[in-house]
C-alpha cells in the first residue's frame, strides 16, 4: 500500500517532469553478484513531444546526479531511445573522493560536480575538492498543524557548508563569494525536491537572511531563479546570487568568485526500529512541509547553519589573509634584495648573486629571484588540508579498516573507492543503513522471495506490460514493442543492495531479475548492454508514436 | 670651573669623594669594565659588506632550492644570559637561536621586514645619512604595523650583524633630559652647556659623536621620572648641590640616555646614583641602567654601568621616615610578579642590600612613589632627603 501510494506521488517527487509516466515493468526482483553489486533495470514509457521529453530527461538526469552525490556507490546508465535512436549517459562517481560526514552521509567532494569547469579551472591553485564543515545536528520540532507527520520519531537537521572551489592556503586570490547553492536531502540521503522550480522559493528560503546573517560578512543575497537544467552540475534546490552591500556591482555574479555550498540533511530517527513506510512517509511529506517545519524551528536551524557557515567563511577569511600576507611579504623581500643588489658598488657581490641564479642581467635576476622565491614558498604552503590527510591515510592504508571511515570527524576525507564505504552508519537510533543492508541482504539471498521486514517487497503494483514483462524474463523482445514509439530508457546498474532499496523506494519501481542473456536487452540498448545482469528499464512512449 | 655656581661646602662631599675613590680603586684592581667586547663601532664598508654577506646567503639558499631563513640570537631567554658583576647582563657566547623562516606563515612577514630594513640601512650607510627609527617606521607604516616592530627588528639586525645601532646609521629621537654641570660639543660642532636653568637639555641622539665633555660634577643623579626631575630643577637642586649632573630617561631609558650615562661614567668616573620609586617598576628601571636589559644584552659592554648605586627611594626609608600608610600604595599582583622576577635574577645575589630592600617591600606588600615624601614637606626631597643621603652615604 505504501509503495502504491509512493508510486502515485512519483510525479510530485520529480515536479519538473511534465510527461505522464507509464511503467512498463510489472514486478521485479534483485540479486547480488559475488562482488556484492546488484544491477537492475527499469523501463518506462511516455508519450510526449520531443521538447518536453528533453526537459524531462534533464530533470531525471539532475535527479540522478543529486542521488549519486550522497550515494557514490550507485551508477546509473541512463539510456534514452527516441524513435529507435539510442543515447546513453552514465552517471557515477566511482573512484572519486568522498567524505564520510559524521552524520553518516558520504558526500562526493569533487568540485567539478558543483561548479562549472571554467570557474573551477581558472586557477591551478584551487583545491579540486570541497571541504565541508558540519553544523551541529538539531532536532526539529514538528508543529501540530503539519498534516500527516504523526510520527514516532524525530527529524534531525544536519547542515554542512563548503566553499567551491576551495582555495588552497597561500595559493590564489579567490576571495569573493559570488553565489550560494543549497542542496536538500531527506531521510537516508534521498534528495528532497521542492514542489516546483517554477514556483517561488518556499517561505523559509525566500528571505535569504532568515537562516544566515549575511550582513556580518558584508554580503547581500538575492534569489537566483535562473537555474538552467542544461548543465552537468548538481542542480541546487535553492540558489542565490551575492551582491555587495556596499553596492559594488562588480561583485555581482563574479564568474571568478566562489560558491558557498550548503547541504541540508534532514533525517528521521526513532528510538524504535523505523519502518520503511515511515521513512517514505516522511520523505513524501517533507517537500511540502519542510518550509513550515524549518520556520517553526527557525532559531535552532539558524544557529546550526550559521555555525557551519561561520566555520567555512572563517577558514576562507584566514586563507585569503594568509595569501595576501604571503604575496605582500614576497614582494617586499624581492624588492629589498633587488634594492641592495642593484645599489651595491661591489661587482664581486653582484656577480656572485647573478651567477647563483644564473641571471645575465638585473632584469633576469629580478624575475628569477621572484620565481624561485615564489616556487619555494608555494611548495611549502600548497599543502591542502585534504592532501595532507590523504597522505596520512595512504600511509596507513594497509591497516585501515572501516573504523577509519566511522571516525567521527566531519573533515575526515576518504579517497574511497567503491566497495570501501562500508560504514555509512547513521548516528542515532533510526533505521540504520547497515540494518537496511542486512535487511536487503536477506532479500538478496532469496531474490524471488520477499524481504522479511519489508512490506510487499517485490509485489509492486506496476502496470503490467506484456512486452516488458517478457523483456524482464528474457521472453519476447520489449524492444520490438517499443521500436515504433518515442522511447526513453533508463538503465540502472551496478548497485549495492542499499541502492536498490533506495531506488525502488524513491521511485516505487520494482527491481526484477533479468534471466536471459543477450536477447531483447541488446536490442533495446543497442550497444554494450549488460544483458547478463538485471535491469530496470524506464521507457516513455510518445503519443505520436505510430 | 668658572661656570660652577656655589654649592655646599667641600666637606659636604667627603663621603662622595671617598666613594669615588673606592670606585676608581676597584677599576684599577681589575674589577672594572672590559672595553672592546660586545658590539663595536663598525666602519661603513664593514656594515655594507655584512649586509651583502647576508644577501649572499639568501641567494645561495634560493639557488639550492632551499627556503632562506635568518638565524637570530634569542634575546628573550634568560637561558641565554649570563651575569658578570663588572659588566651586567650579557649574552652567552653559544646562545640559543631562533629562525625567521621565509616558508613559514608565521614568520614570512618578519623575514620580509628584516630584508626591508636591511635594504634601508644599506642605503643609509652608502649615502652616509642617518634616519631615526621613527623615520623608518613612517616609510611604510602600514607594512610595519607599529613602531615596536621596527624597533625590535633594528635590534635584531644590530645583534645579527654584531654592530651597534649607530653604525647602522639609525638614530632614535632621545626622550631623555640632562641638566647640571656639563658642557660638550656635538658632532656637528654645536656647543652645549647643560648648566642648570629652568629647562634641561635633551640627551643628544648621537652620543658617540659628542666630544670635549667638561664637568666638575661630584656625582650624577639619574632620576626615574620626568616629574621628579622637573621638580628638582624648579627647586634649584642642581645649583644647591653643585657641582652635579642630573639625567632622566623619563621612565624606561632609551638607548641614547643609557649611552650618555655610560659615556659620562667612562669619561669622568664620578659616582652615579639613581632616584626611583620604591616599587618593582622603579627597581627594574634602575637595573636597566646598572646591569642592562635582556633585549640589549648583546651590547651590554656599551650600555651598562655597574657602578650605579641605589640612592632612593628605599623601601626601608618609608619606615625610617614614618611615611604614613595612607601615602603608600598596595602592591598589585603584577607588582608582586615583577618583584619575584627581579629577586630571581642573577645580579641580585651580589646585591644583598638590594635584596633586603626588596624583601622589605615584599613583606610590607606596599610601594611608594617619590612623591610620597611630599607628605613630610613639599620640598623635603630636594632640601632634606637627597642632601642627607648624599652627605652621609645613604646609598646601597
Amino acid at each position: 500500500m505504501v509503495l502504491k501510494k509512493f508510486l502515485k506521488e512519483i510525479q510530485s517527487i520529480l515536479p519538473g517532469l511534465s510527461a505522464k509516466l507509464t511503467w512498463t515493468s510489472e514486478e521485479g526482483s534483485y540479486s547480488q553478484d559475488v562482488s556484492g553489486i546488484t544491477t537492475f533495470q527499469m523501463i518506462f514509457e511516455a508519450d510526449e513531444n520531443s521538447r518536453t521529453l528533453m526537459t524531462d530527461c534533464l530533470v531525471i538526469k539532475h535527479f540522478l546526479l543529486k542521488i549519486i552525490m550522497v550515494h557514490p556507490k550507485i551508477r546509473f546508465n541512463f539510456n534514452v531511445k527516441i524513435n529507435g535512436i539510442l543515447s546513453t549517459e552514465i552517471f557515477g562517481v566511482e573512484n572519486e573522493p568522498i567524505l564520510n560526514l559524521s552524520n553518516g552521509i558520504a558526500l562526493v567532494v569533487n568540485c567539478q560536480h558543483y561548479v562549472s569547469r571554467p570557474k573551477f579551472g581558472i586557477t591551478e591553485s584551487c583545491c579540486n575538492r570541497i571541504h565541508p564543515v558540519l553544523g551541529h545536528p538539531v532536532t526539529l520540532f514538528i508543529p501540530d498543524d503539519v498534516a500527516g507527520m504523526d510520527l514516532l520519531g524525530e527529524l534531525i537537521l544536519t547542515p554542512a557548508a563548503a566553499l567551491c572551489p576551495s582555495p588552497k592556503a597561500f595559493s590564489n586570490q579567490l576571495n569573493r563569494i559570488s553565489s550560494v547553492s543549497i542542496f536538500l536531502y531527506g531521510p537516508l540521503g534521498l534528495p528532497l525536491i521542492l514542489s516546483s522550480r517554477e514556483q517561488p522559493i518556499t517561505t523559509f528560503f525566500k528571505d535569504t537572511s532568515y537562516f544566515i546573517d549575511w550582513k556580518k560578512y558584508h554580503l547581500c543575497m538575492v534569489p537566483n531563479l535562473d537555474l538552467s537544467l542544461d548543465r552537468d552540475l548538481v542542480l541546487p534546490d535553492v540558489s542565490y546570487q551575492v551582491e555587495s552591500t556596499e553596492g559594488d556591482q562588480s561583485q555581482n555574479m563574479d564568474p571568478q568568485g566562489q560558491t558557498l555550498l550548503l547541504f541540508l540533511f534532514v533525517d528521521f530517527h526513532s528510538a524504535f526500529p523505523v519502518q520503511q513506510m515511515e521513512i517514505w512517509g516522511v520523505h513524501t511529506l517533507l517537500p511540502t512541509q519542510l518550509s513550515a517545519i524549518l520556520v517553526q524551528n527557525h532559531r535552532v536551524v539558524q544557529d546550526s547553519i550559521q555555525f557551519a557557515v561561520d566555520q567555512v567563511l572563517e577558514q576562507h577569511h584566514q586563507v585569503s589573509k594568509a595569501h595576501q600576507k604571503l604575496q605582500a611579504s614576497l614582494s617586499v623581500a624581492v624588492n629589498s634584495i633587488m634594492s641592495i643588489v642593484t645599489g651595491s658598488t661591489s661587482s664581486r657581490f653582484r656577480n656572485m648573486c647573478f651567477q647563483a641564479l644564473q641571471a645575465a642581467d638585473t632584469q633576469e635576476f629580478r624575475s628569477k629571484l621572484h620565481k624561485v622565491f615564489h616556487e619555494i614558498t608555494q611548495h611549502q604552503f600548497h599543502h591542502c588540508s585534504c592532501e595532507v590527510k590523504q597522505l596520512t591515510l595512504e600511509k596507513k592504508d594497509s591497516v585501515q579498516s572501516t573504523e577509519d571511515a566511522h571516525e567521527n570527524s566531519s573533515l575526515e576525507l576518504l579517497a574511497e573507492t567503491r566497495g570501501q564505504a562500508e560504514g555509512k552508519r547513521l548516528e542515532r537510533g533510526g533505521l540504520r543503513v547497515q540494518e537496511m543492508r542486512a535487511l536487503l541482504s536477506t532479500g538478496a539471498a532469496s531474490p524471488s522471495g520477499a524481504a522479511p521486514r519489508r512490506p510487499e517487497p517485490t509485489a509492486a503494483p506496476l502496470t503490467p506490460s506484456g512486452g516488458e514483462s517478457g523483456a524482464a524474463h528474457g521472453g519476447a523482445s520489449p524492444g520490438g514493442g517499443l521500436e515504433r514509439r518515442f522511447t526513453s530508457v533508463l538503465v540502472v546498474s551496478s548497485l549495492s543492495p542499499l541502492c536498490v532499496l533506495l531506488w525502488r523506494e524513491l521511485t516505487g519501481i520494482q527491481v526484477r531479475r533479468r534471466r536471459g542473456r543477450g536477447g531483447e536487452g541488446a536490442g533495446i540498448f543497442g550497444r554494450g548492454s549488460k544483458t547478463d545482469a538485471p535491469f530496470l528499464w524506464l521507457s516513455q512512449a510518445h503519443p505520436c508514436s505510430p | 670651573m668658572a661656570f660652577a655656581p656655589m654649592g655646599p661646602e667641600a666637606s659636604f662631599f667627603e663621603v662622595l669623594d671617598r666613594h669615588r675613590a673606592d670606585l676608581l680603586a676597584a677599576l684599577r684592581t681589575g674589577g672594572g669594565e672590559h672595553p672592546g667586547r660586545g658590539t663595536r663601532l663598525a666602519s661603513s664598508p664593514e656594515v655594507l659588506a655584512s649586509i651583502e654577506h647576508v644577501i649572499q646567503d639568501i641567494i645561495t639558499s634560493l639557488a639550492r632550492n632551499e627556503a632562506p631563513a635568518f638565524t637570530l640570537d634569542d634575546r628573550a631567554s634568560w637561558g641565554n644570559m649570563k651575569f658578570e658583576d663588572s659588566v651586567g647582563l650579557q649574552m652567552v657566547s653559544h646562545c640559543t637561536t631562533r629562525k625567521i623562516k621565509s616558508d613559514s606563515p608565521k614568520s614570512v612577514k618578519k623575514f620580509a621586514l628584516i630584508l626591508k630594513i636591511l635594504s634601508m640601512i644599506y642605503k643609509l650607510v652608502q649615502s652616509n645619512t642617518y634616519a631615526t627609527k621613527r623615520d623608518i617606521y613612517y616609510t611604510d607604516s602600514q607594512l610595519f604595523g607599529n613602531q615596536t616592530v621596527v624597533d625590535n627588528i633594528i635590534n635584531d639586525i644590530s645583534c645579527m650583524l654584531k654592530v651597534p645601532r649607530r653604525s647602522l646609521h639609525i638614530l632614535s629621537t632621545s626622550k631623555g633630559l640632562v641638566a647640571g654641570n656639563l658642557r660638550y660639543t656635538e658632532e656637528d660642532g654645536t656647543r652645549v652647556n647643560c648648566t642648570c636653568g629652568v629647562t634641561a637639555i635633551a640627551v643628544p641622539s648621537n652620543i658617540q659623536g659628542i666630544r670635549n665633555l667638561i664637568t666638575d660634577a661630584k656625582f650624577l643623579l639619574i632620576i626615574e621620572k620626568d616629574a621628579t626631575f622637573q621638580r628638582l630643577l624648579d627647586d634649584n637642586f642642581c645649583n644647591k648641590m653643585s657641582p652635579c649632573i642630573m639625567v632622566t630617561g623619563k621612565g624606561v631609558p632609551d638607548l641614547n640616555t643609557r649611552l650618555l650615562v655610560k659615556k659620562l661614567w667612562d669619561t669622568f668616573h664620578i659616582p652615579i646614583f639613581t632616584l626611583v620609586d620604591a616599587d618593582p617598576h622603579g627597581i627594574e628601571i634602575m637595573c636597566i641602567y646598572k646591569y642592562g636589559s635582556m633585549s640589549m644584552s648583546f651590547d651590554a659592554h656599551n650600555l651598562t654601568v655597574p657602578a650605579i648605586r641605589w640612592l632612593g627611594l628605599l623601601p626601608s626609608d618609608l619606615k625610617r621616615l614614618n611615611i604614613p600608610k595612607d601615602s603608600l600604595i598596595p602592591l598589585t599582583r603584577r607588582d608582586q610578579t615583577k618583584l619575584d622576577s627581579i629577586l630571581k635574577r642573577p645580579y641580585v645575589t651580589c646585591q644583598p642590600y638590594w635584596r633586603k630592600e626588596m624583601e622589605i617591600m615584599a613583606d610590607s606588600k606596599m610601594k611608594a612613589e617619590i612623591q610620597a615624601l611630599t607628605f613630610l614637606s613639599s620640598d623635603y626631597l630636594s632640601r632634606v632627603y637627597l642632601p642627607n643621603k648624599l652627605k652621609f652615604g645613604g646609598w646601597i
